[in-house]
């Protein structure tokens, strides 16, 4: 089994004349859980989209499990599982149908599939609407359903963009409490969040992407050391050189007062 | 989900899928799930009056077929008339065309656009050419229902008259034909999506739907008419714009293969019909991959033009509604109505229709005398566009994204008056007002400037129509409801009851006119019903409001 489960060499991509990423490389390891953060626009999402195949025309080389994904083998995706950051699903269907599909398309014998499925969505305090169409739910509903399909093929490595998006406090806990398990059990993930503190718990490593580059890479013990800042939050203002946050708001309050 | 019978049509041909490297049983498992939710969803031509029902065994579109089936009924003729093929066969591909194509457009477009493709299948792991091969046999399948019910019953009615060979070369054609109209309408997309975003493309999808519903209905009254028109003494002149109108290439395949004239012009064409379509598609396969990279912008909301307020529209604005919160709800109905594809697509068809009618009836009675024309009154068939009042008065409560009118409960109303003179306000001006110029801009070049007066009264009459509309039909709040609940059968019993409202005003305008200046004595009792209703109708609370 390699332990290095993926790696990105030098990876560059643009749409037309704006490039989005300016170079990136990282590699991980078996096990970890990567919090993989910053800006809107800062390319997070980018990444993984190529990362997933969604996305190609990138310069550079993206290996995952030991081989270059670029050579047309999409075998590779088998072992991957991936919650998108907007949940796009052909909600006609119902939870059980779509759920079973995606099974079927990594697979799974779809009895074997529609199970598992049943199963997980009760476990997950969903198991009412699962034969309801997926266009019924609500937002939490969704993501739930999401993470379901990213999950149903016991894959290895996971993609998570925004993966606790509308789901309520009790959820997250479940949910935070899935991926330690999972990362002990030899799972990699790969987090993308705007929600700082739960990006700093659950962690083993982050990488902060600014401007398509990579702005810090390290746990978050050795960033706090390198920064001298507290939370992962404001390191993050200091990494992607925002301080103007007071002055804004400020503007931003006597503009709602303007009448 | 269940198993489709046309899968299993499907299944003989896996050796075939399998050895251009396709992995049949997934591709197999997309297009069963595409079908599903196919089926889930209410065709363009359906959606007219048809409810979404939660019985899922049918296909809603294949039942919508029969209303191809019943159009294919009119094309028999062209096959019958007699052996004059280029005219005859060139018309009858003609019609063929538009319909595939504007059904294409209308009820394909959300297979060949279908983003959600992107991120739901590309992460898994199936390869780019099964997902790329199941769009295309979910389209073939579709477009061959279509074709089989568009052409079925002519072409056997031509193979009883005309022979096989009739037969076969009508059927290579067709083939022909749906291959040009494929690749003619994904290059369109292609060239629209490379240079604009894909809103534009949306609104083009949403105006092309709304001319097929219009063409629908006005091709019920037109067609049952046109065969008196029919004359087959027609005889061919080639010229060189010819060329551009591909359904005579295909008349001229016939023209040849059946009389035997060879003439250079046919064989041209004949070239053509062979050509172009193999090259369309041609080019369409050599740039999927662009097409799949285009289509990622549907999802991109590109930067709108700024709208500035004009200072006459402002101006006018401030003469039509008094209190500010009667111009916000005018401004906000305007643009819902504008801006909602949902509605657009229900509403305007009606809306054109309404220009239609009075000139299809007109034409009727033209029949025995044009210089009668101008000296009588069937300008009062101008009255016959008020019917359209009730029936987008029903639609104005509903919404695509009805949730939206939380806001109405959230803000601080003190009343619903202006809320509802507002909405009506908005509806007169900026989607009756343009129906009724150029209606009246067409009846007084006809019927000359005399008529002018009951124009005016026709207007007024209008107004109170609406208001007469609102008063009757159940209240509820513009834009809040679902048109999922929308049930227009439901309403037909109001809406003839409301159309008799009509009569009674045309009828009341058409007695006014043997009075000495009867007209203005039609116009003030018009105008003073008008004032005291309008203050009147729309003190409505909250109460009244029914819910659901």
């Amino acid at each position: 089994m390699e332990n290095v489960i993926l790696e990105i060499n030098n990876l560059r991509k643009s749409y037309g004349p704006k490039s989005v990423l300016n170079g990136v490389s990282f590699g991980v390891k078996r096990g970890k859980i990567i919090g993989y953060i910053g800006p809107n626009g800062a390319g997070k999402s980018t990444t993984v989209k190529i990362m997933l195949g969604i996305e190609d025309d990138y310069t550079g080389q993206v290996n995952i499990f030991g081989r270059d994904i670029s050579n047309g083998d999409i075998e590779y995706k088998r072992r991957i599982g991936y919650v998108p950051e907007i949940a796009e699903v052909y909600d006609n269907l119902t939870g059980q149908e779509y759920l079973t599909f995606v099974g079927e398309l990594y697979g799974l014998d779809s009895s074997l599939a529609s199970n598992k499925a049943k199963s997980l969505m009760e476990l997950f305090g969903i198991g009412e609407v699962y034969h309801s169409r997926i266009a019924s739910y609500s937002k939490g509903m969704r993501q739930k359903l999401l993470i379901i399909s990213s999950l149903l093929h016991d894959p290895e490595l996971l993609f998570f963009d925004e993966p606790i998006n509308g789901l309520d406090a009790n959820s997250v806990m479940i949910f935070k409490e899935i991926m330690a398990q999972l990362a002990e059990q030899g799972k990699t993930i790969f987090y993308s969040s705007h929600i700082m503190d739960v990006v700093e718990k659950i962690s083993s490593r982050i990488i902060l992407l600014h401007d398509g580059r990579i702005a810090a890479d390290g746990t978050f013990d050795e960033l706090k050391e390198q920064n001298t800042q507290g939370s992962l939050e404001q390191i993050f203002n200091q990494l992607t050189g925002f301080s103007e946050h007071k002055e804004l708001g400020a503007r931003f309050v006597s503009a709602v007062r303007e009448m | 989900m269940q198993d489709s019978r046309t899968l299993k049509l499907l299944d003989p041909f896996e050796r075939v899928f399998k050895s251009f490297g396709i992995d049949y049983k997934i591709m197999r498992k997309i297009l069963q799930v595409k079908l599903t939710m196919d089926g889930r969803r209410v065709p363009t031509i359906f959606s007219q009056n048809a409810k979404k029902e939660n019985k899922e065994k049918n296909n809603q579109y294949i039942k919508s077929l029969w209303i191809y089936v019943l159009f294919s009924l009119f094309l028999i003729p062209f096959v019958l008339m007699g052996d004059n093929y280029l005219f005859q066969m060139s018309l009858y591909y003609g019609i063929f065309t538009f319909f595939v194509m504007t059904s294409m457009i209308s009820d394909f477009s959300s297979v060949l656009l279908d983003v959600r493709d992107r991120n739901i299948l590309f992460p898994k792991p199936v390869s780019r050419k099964t997902i790329s091969t199941a769009k295309m046999v979910h389209v073939t399948i579709y477009l061959s229902f279509l074709t089989i019910a568009l052409t079925g019953i002519p072409l056997i009615v031509g193979l009883f008259k005309n022979g096989l060979l009739f037969f076969l070369l009508a059927v290579i054609n067709i083939i022909l034909i749906n291959l040009l109209v494929v690749g003619l309408t994904a290059l369109i997309y292609l060239s629209i999506l490379r240079f604009f975003d894909g809103e534009k493309l949306k609104d083009l999808i949403n105006y092309v739907q709304i001319g097929l519903s219009l063409m629908i209905m006005v091709g019920y009254q037109l067609l049952i008419r046109s065969f008196e028109f029919i004359d087959l003494t027609v005889s061919f002149l080639p010229s060189w714009w010819q060329i551009f109108i591909f359904p005579m290439w295909y008349g001229a395949n016939m023209e040849m293969v059946l009389n035997g004239s060879f003439e250079p012009v046919y064989l041209l064409f004949s070239a053509l019909s062979l050509l172009i379509p193999i090259l369309s598609i041609w080019i369409y396969m050599k740039f999927t991959g662009t097409f799949e990279q285009s289509l990622q912008k549907l999802t991109y909301h590109g930067k709108a033009k700024e709208m500035k307020r004009s200072k006459a529209g402002q101006l006018l604005l401030n003469i039509i509604c008094r209190s500010p919160e009667e111009r916000a709800f005018f401004r906000f109905a305007g643009s819902m109505m504008k801006n909602e594809r949902d509605f657009k697509l229900k509403a305007y068809p009606s809306l054109g229709f309404s220009i239609v009618i009075p000139f299809i009836l007109i034409i009727n009675t033209l029949r025995e005398d044009f210089a009668q024309l101008s000296d009588s009154k069937s300008y009062l068939s101008i009255y016959f566009s008020l019917i359209i009042i009730p029936s987008i008065m029903i639609l104005l409560k509903y919404s695509g994204k009805y949730k939206g009118a939380f806001i109405y409960r959230v803000a601080p109303l003190k009343s619903l008056k202006p809320l509802f003179s507002g909405t009506i306000k908005a509806f007169i001006f900026k989607l009756y007002l343009p129906v009724y110029f150029i209606l009246s801009a067409l009846f007084l070049f006809i019927y000359g400037s005399g008529i002018l007066p009951d124009l005016i009264a026709v207007f007024i009459s209008a107004c109170l129509y609406a208001v007469i509309c609102f008063i009757v039909l159940k209240k509820a709040l513009p834009f809040s409801e679902s048109f999922d609940d929308y049930n227009q059968n439901g309403n037909t019993a109001i809406i003839i009851g409301l159309m008799l409202f009509v009569a009674l005003l045309a009828g009341l305008h058409f007695i006014s006119t043997f009075l000495p200046y009867g007209i203005y004595l039609y116009l003030g009792i018009c105008s003073i019903c008008l004032v005291t209703s309008w203050s009147l109708a729309f003190n409505v609370t909250w109460e009244k409001i029914s819910k659901g």
